[in-house]
């Protein structure tokens, strides 16, 4: 049984030029000139109960297109689209009440009342009987250290604050999947940890299915084990990320710092040197290597310092983006 | 009852947030004064040279302006500011959330703020039509009082369900006010008791853009001379206009792609 069914699903978007005004929508009404947009062509996957999957992908890709079909505000083009055995378009109200959207971009909350409010009408719609609502605040109030924020007014909240906010109203009700689309966007490098921190221990708490998008690639890092890339609404890796790094990148980078500089040409035997600052010198070295050269270098030299590092996620990432994936992956759809 | 506990909830919210600009509070009361006493004006000035228009004397058309005013009230406080509301919405993406929630969407994005003050309206316009029974020395039998709630009733069904077929073109055309704009013209028409207009208009304001509907047919029938066909009639529309407001708002959503990312 899976948690989301994803069967070569496409998303196209008619865009249509209209002209300005009220007239213009009404002439293009009569006459369209129209355009598709492939947001999402052909793309197949299934996530299990309790996995966390790290949606990845430039702007423009499809994320976002993907989670409003999963959560059944896009009617999909084609394809099947399966979450927790409903059909998301169909919108019923046992899916609804058992799923949550959280966009980071737009919030949910009451901008002119405390936060409060919008959880007491969470309460009201989800029909969450007292007791389990106090229980449930008090988790959330404690996980997500919201303290008093609940009871401030949302506009005068900071935007990590209100975040944060704005998890709680979308948890209240102990959804199973949730849809995270960019959470952290905007918010400083801290809050970003704290959140991050927030969704592993809220599926590691109730076991919650969660499929995040991001673009900050320490929050995938971090929370994923398995990374789900899309461009230009294609698939283009569905698998672990480590397998995805080292086969992506199978180099690593070793940075040393030495008592005194040499020139990079004593260094080259090492490996491909990427910088060399005076006596801080980083190489990069094929990764099955890195051991026997990060010991040759010590066993040569007077060491100060040494690093071992897999090359930025953001590199690799790149890399995918273009083209180097494909004779890599064996998951390639 | 999750809904009745639900629009609690909106009413309480919508008063907190006024409650933060009472000089406002007062402001709006003074104008829904001022506003009615602008209204009775215009109609006092048809009865200058006439002891009646359309069949109706001074005190009979008082009760008409009184229903006017109610509805007007009912716009303002409700109608109007939901307007608003789902335009934001469709134009910042936020009807995620609500379309994205266990509960009926057009109730949750139709009735979901309040302008508390505009309800003076509704309250002075009451107060018009109990004022005009008085001078009329009438006092309305059970009966008609009965239906002239239920046509009350069938009048504001009536005053939502035709404004929400307005506004949900809104998921196409995102403003909308010009749409509502034209409405709210008709809608003065109905001061007036609809006896004083040509066939035509009356038909018009009777089938087309029911204004009648809400005016003077509830004040014929507490006057006793609404006819049962005519009460059926806005009874029937008032159901049929529902419907079709329903199925035009879930249509609406079907072709929703809200804005992107
Ligand atoms: N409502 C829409 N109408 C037309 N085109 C859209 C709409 N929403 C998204 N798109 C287009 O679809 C593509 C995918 O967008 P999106 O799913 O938002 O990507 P991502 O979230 O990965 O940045 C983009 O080219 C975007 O311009
Ligand atoms: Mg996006």
């Amino acid at each position: 049984m899976y948690h989301i069914e994803v069967r070569h699903l496409k998303k196209y978007y008619e865009v249509h030029h209209k002209a300005p005004g009220f007239w213009g929508s009404l002439r293009s009404l009569v006459r369209r000139e129209t355009r598709t947009v492939r947001a999402v062509d052909d793309i197949s996957f299934t996530v299990a109960p309790g996995e966390i999957v790290g949606f990845l992908g430039p702007n423009g890709a499809g994320k976002t297109t993907t989670l409003k079909v999963l959560s059944g505000l896009l009617y999909p083009t084609a394809g099947e689209v399966r979450v927790l055995g409903f059909t998301p378009h169909e919108r019923q109200p046992a899916f609804l009440r058992q799923i949550t959207l959280v966009m980071g971009q737009k919030q949910q909350l009451l901008w002119d009342l405390p936060a409060i409010e919008t959880l007491l009408i969470n309460k009201a719609i989800y029909e969450i009987p007292d007791d389990e609502f106090r229980r449930t605040l008090d988790e959330l109030t404690e996980l997500l250290e919201l303290g008093t924020l609940l009871t401030k007014q949302v506009r005068k909240l900071s935007l990590g604050e209100r975040m944060k906010c704005e998890l709680a109203a979308a948890l209240l009700h102990r959804p199973k999947v949730l849809f995270l689309d960019e959470p952290t966007i905007g918010l400083d490098v801290t809050m970003q940890a704290k959140v991050r921190q927030f969704i592993a221990e809220y599926n590691a708490r109730y076991g919650a299915t969660v499929l995040l998008t991001s673009h900050y690639m320490a929050d995938v890092a971090a929370l994923a084990k398995r990374v789900i890339i899309i461009d230009h609404g294609h698939l283009v890796y569905d698998g672990d990320l480590e397998t995805l790094v080292q086969q992506v990148a199978p180099y690593k980078v070793i940075t040393v710092t030495l008592r005194q500089s040499v020139s990079p040409s004593v260094l080259k035997p090492f490996g491909h040197v990427l910088a060399a600052n005076g006596v801080k010198v980083s190489i990069q070295v094929p990764r099955g290597t890195t051991s026997r050269v990060a010991a040759r270098l010590l066993q040569e030299f007077a060491v100060d310092d040494l690093t071992i590092e897999e090359p930025p996620l953001e590199e690799i990432i790149q890399h995918v983006f273009t083209g180097g994936i494909r004779e890599a992956s064996p998951d390639v759809a | 009852m999750r809904y009745v506990r639900l629009l609690w909830l909106f009413f309480k919210n919508s008063l907190l947030v006024e409650m933060e600009y009472r000089v406002n509070f007062a402001l709006n009361t003074l104008l829904s004064v001022l506003w009615l006493g602008v209204r009775l004006a215009a109609v006092l000035a048809f009865f200058v040279h006439r002891p009646t228009i359309g069949g109706w004397t001074l005190p009979e058309a008082l009760i008409v302006l009184g229903l006017f005013n109610v509805f007007s009230g009912i716009i303002d406080a409700v109608l109007r500011p939901n307007m608003d509301q789902i335009v934001e919405h469709i134009r910042k993406g936020t009807m995620d959330f609500i379309l994205t929630k266990p509960v009926n969407s057009q109730f949750l994005a139709s009735l979901r703020v309040f302008v508390v003050w505009n309800l003076a309206d509704v309250v002075l316009g009451l107060g018009v039509i109990v004022y005009a029974l008085g001078r009329l020395d009438f006092r309305p039998s059970s009966a008609q009082v009965a239906v002239f709630a239920a046509l009350l009733v069938a009048g504001v069904v009536i005053v939502y369900a035709f404004w929400m077929l307005l506004v949900t073109l809104a998921f196409w055309f995102v403003r909308v006010s010009n749409i509502t704009e034209l409405f709210s013209t008709f809608f003065t028409a109905g001061r007036f008791p609809v006896t004083v207009y040509p066939d035509w208009v009356r038909w018009l304001l009777t089938f087309i853009v029911p204004v009648a509907l809400l005016t003077t047919f509830p004040a014929a029938s507490l006057l006793g001379r609404l006819t049962a066909t005519y009460a059926l009639l806005s009874l029937g529309m008032a159901a049929g206009l529902l419907v079709a407001s329903a199925a035009f708002w879930n249509y609406a959503v079907r072709h929703y792609a809200s804005a992107s990312s």
